[in-house]
């Protein structure tokens, strides 16, 4: 039957009214959480950093650097000529129910070279994963959807470094349409750790092929959810006395973002302070020599604001740093915002569903050829029956 | 040295009537409206020989996003035109074949299948085709095409092909084949006839 639409319709006021309440919440906090960012500025760094080692490694919070927390960047000069490389990816997930058990991953990739006049050149990769020691972990289970999609992001990054090279010596930009931190690591569940540590360690060796060719890399977050500056002002305001894990944890900032302060805060095209990630896996990119920092960026006079993860290599090299800022701002001019070379990267790796439903036909045939019998569960094919009736239009 | 034919597009639908091909943007390689065109068919034994009636190019979401833009940067159009994989579609009518024993102005005995090949016919092709006007009868009778248009281009289009001195003479048989297949209706020849004279 679908949503039960007239049972929602209470639920549907209550959604309109909490949205609205909330709003008018989160807007007061604005004013008092960028006060509070200037007031954090004038501390004292040393302070600062003694506060954010009695927060403990677990404290989900910005690391200042040396910028000045309120500080906000004019976009430098971008280069005449710049190589901005973006890539994504999709995938097709293992099922148990379809008629073979393997995953796909679809990268897609783009090489936009500004200023030259010529068309970009794109990529496509798919590749099928179906040999045993992809589908099961160490304990003989099922990979899960989590461990596809820290294959996919590495796989992104192997791109992003191949095409790289590719350039090497020339002004080149990689963006990934991602966070930096391979975030997947942590949510794989364990159970396939040390496969998941081999993967992290194969992503890391990867950044370091993107540093031996002087590329800004730069990892794209559009509307971030984060809340690591937010954190960082609210330690900052705790009498030092009172810092322990409940303090920290009642944040008088609850419902607001990061985004929203910055976009009172930072002018179209400027960015923000770099700040570090203090998530536990920045410890093994630091140790990589790829710490990841970030800033907010304005990307546009609408005043869309985004995060962008750089590297220390990156956050280190004024060029490389300005070739970031300016070269993202380049590359979203046309795109309301967001880089062109993500939509593009996107759209090349995107399996729309009359793709996916080619691919499975072609795979069925394919098992037939080979005098299997290819066959979905029951459960898939009750769905797919159930899923071709008609209704009558809303 | 025979200019050899241009390889536009490939089928993706067609019937005995016509066939629709879809290719790559490249304006050099788009195909001409009114041109003759071939799509191999019968496992390459036969071409059917189509008159290209329409080019569409369909937009979507992105493309019109672009578009409003005041400025667009070449390498953005470029990437539109030549990578994006916008659906351009050409259509053509069936107005014969070519088999073992050459041309033939009839409906082919067979439609191209799917992903079959689509040349432009060269001019040597073109002036054997159209050295035989039953053809014309055929691009008359087509229905919700823009016939009149159709038929007038694809004669200047055939008369291009000829060397210069026999255009005039080519042009005046197809008139008088023109006349008499539209005897009954004069608006519409005198319609066509001024086609034909318009760009001679």
């Amino acid at each position: 039957m679908g949503i039960h639409l007239p049972s929602l319709l209470p639920q549907m006021q209550e959604i309109g009214q909490a949205l609205y309440e909330r709003s008018l919440q989160v807007s007061a906090m604005i004013p008092k959480a960028t006060n509070a960012l200037h007031s954090t500025a004038e501390l004292d760094h040393s302070e600062l950093q003694s506060r954010i080692k009695k927060a403990g490694n677990r404290w989900p919070g910005a690391i200042p650097t040396e910028e000045a927390l309120n500080l906000t960047f004019p976009p430098p000069t971008a280069p005449q000529s710049l190589h901005v490389i973006g890539a994504d990816g999709s995938q097709i997930y293992p099922d148990r129910h379809a008629a073979a058990f393997y995953y796909l991953i679809n990268i897609g990739s783009i090489v936009v070279s500004h200023g030259s006049g010529k068309a970009p050149t794109i990529e496509h990769e798919s590749r099928l994963f179906f040999e045993l020691e992809d589908l099961y972990d160490e304990a003989d289970h099922p990979v899960q959807n989590a461990y596809v999609n820290l294959r996919r992001d590495v796989a992104e990054m192997k791109t992003l470094a191949e095409r790289a090279e590719t350039l090497a010596g020339e002004q080149t930009l990689a963006i990934l349409d991602n966070s930096l931190l391979l975030w997947m690591a942590l949510q794989t569940g364990g159970s396939i750790s040390r496969e998941t540590d081999r993967t992290l360690q194969q992503y890391l060796k990867l950044l370091d092929r993107l540093r031996s060719t002087k590329t800004g890399l730069a990892g794209f977050i559009d509307r971030p959810r984060s809340v690591s500056v937010l954190a960082l002002i609210h330690l900052a305001g705790l009498p030092d006395d009172q810092i322990n894990q409940e303090t920290l944890r009642l944040t008088p900032f609850r419902g607001l973002t990061d985004r929203a302060i910055f976009t009172k805060l930072l002018p179209p095209g400027h960015r923000s302070a770099l700040f570090i990630s203090a998530s536990p896996l920045n410890r093994d990119f630091r140790t990589a020599g790829h710490e990841v920092h970030f800033f907010y960026l304005n990307t546009d006079a609408k005043g869309t604001v985004v995060r962008v993860e750089i590297p220390s290599w990156v956050a280190q090299d004024p060029e490389l740093l300005n070739r970031v800022h300016a070269g993202i701002l380049k590359d979203c001019q046309t795109t309301g915002g967001f880089p062109y070379t993500l939509v593009r990267a996107h759209e090349l790796a995107v399996i729309p569903p009359q793709e996916r439903a080619a691919f499975e036909d072609m795979l069925q045939r394919t098992l037939l050829g080979h005098d299997l019998r290819p066959t979905q569960s029951q459960k898939a094919l009750t769905k797919q029956l159930t899923g071709q009736r008609k209704q009558h239009r809303l | 040295m025979p200019e050899s034919p241009k390889m536009i597009g490939r089928v993706t639908r067609c019937s005995t009537r016509g066939f629709v091909g879809a290719m790559q943007i490249s304006e050099n390689a788009l195909p001409v409206f009114g041109s003759l065109c071939q799509a191999e068919a019968q496992g390459g034994r036969s071409y059917v020989v189509g008159l290209v009636y329409d080019i569409s190019i369909t937009d979507d979401q992105f493309a019109r996003q672009l578009a409003a833009l005041d400025e667009v940067p070449q390498e953005q159009i470029a990437d539109g035109q030549l990578n994006r994989q916008v659906p351009v579609e050409f259509s053509a009518l069936a107005v014969g074949f070519h088999d073992d024993d050459g041309f033939h102005q009839s409906l082919p005995p067979q439609p191209p299948l799917t992903l079959a090949s689509v040349f432009s016919m060269v001019p040597n092709d073109a002036v054997d085709f159209t050295s035989e006007l039953h053809f014309l009868q055929m691009i008359l009778n087509a229905p919700q095409l823009p016939v009149d248009e159709l038929l007038a281009t694809s004669l200047r289009l055939s008369a291009q092909a000829r060397p210069e001195e026999e255009r005039e003479r080519f042009l005046l048989q197809a008139g008088r084949e023109v006349a008499r297949l539209l005897a009954q209706d004069l608006t519409r020849l005198e319609n066509i006839l001024r086609g034909l004279r318009a760009k001679e």
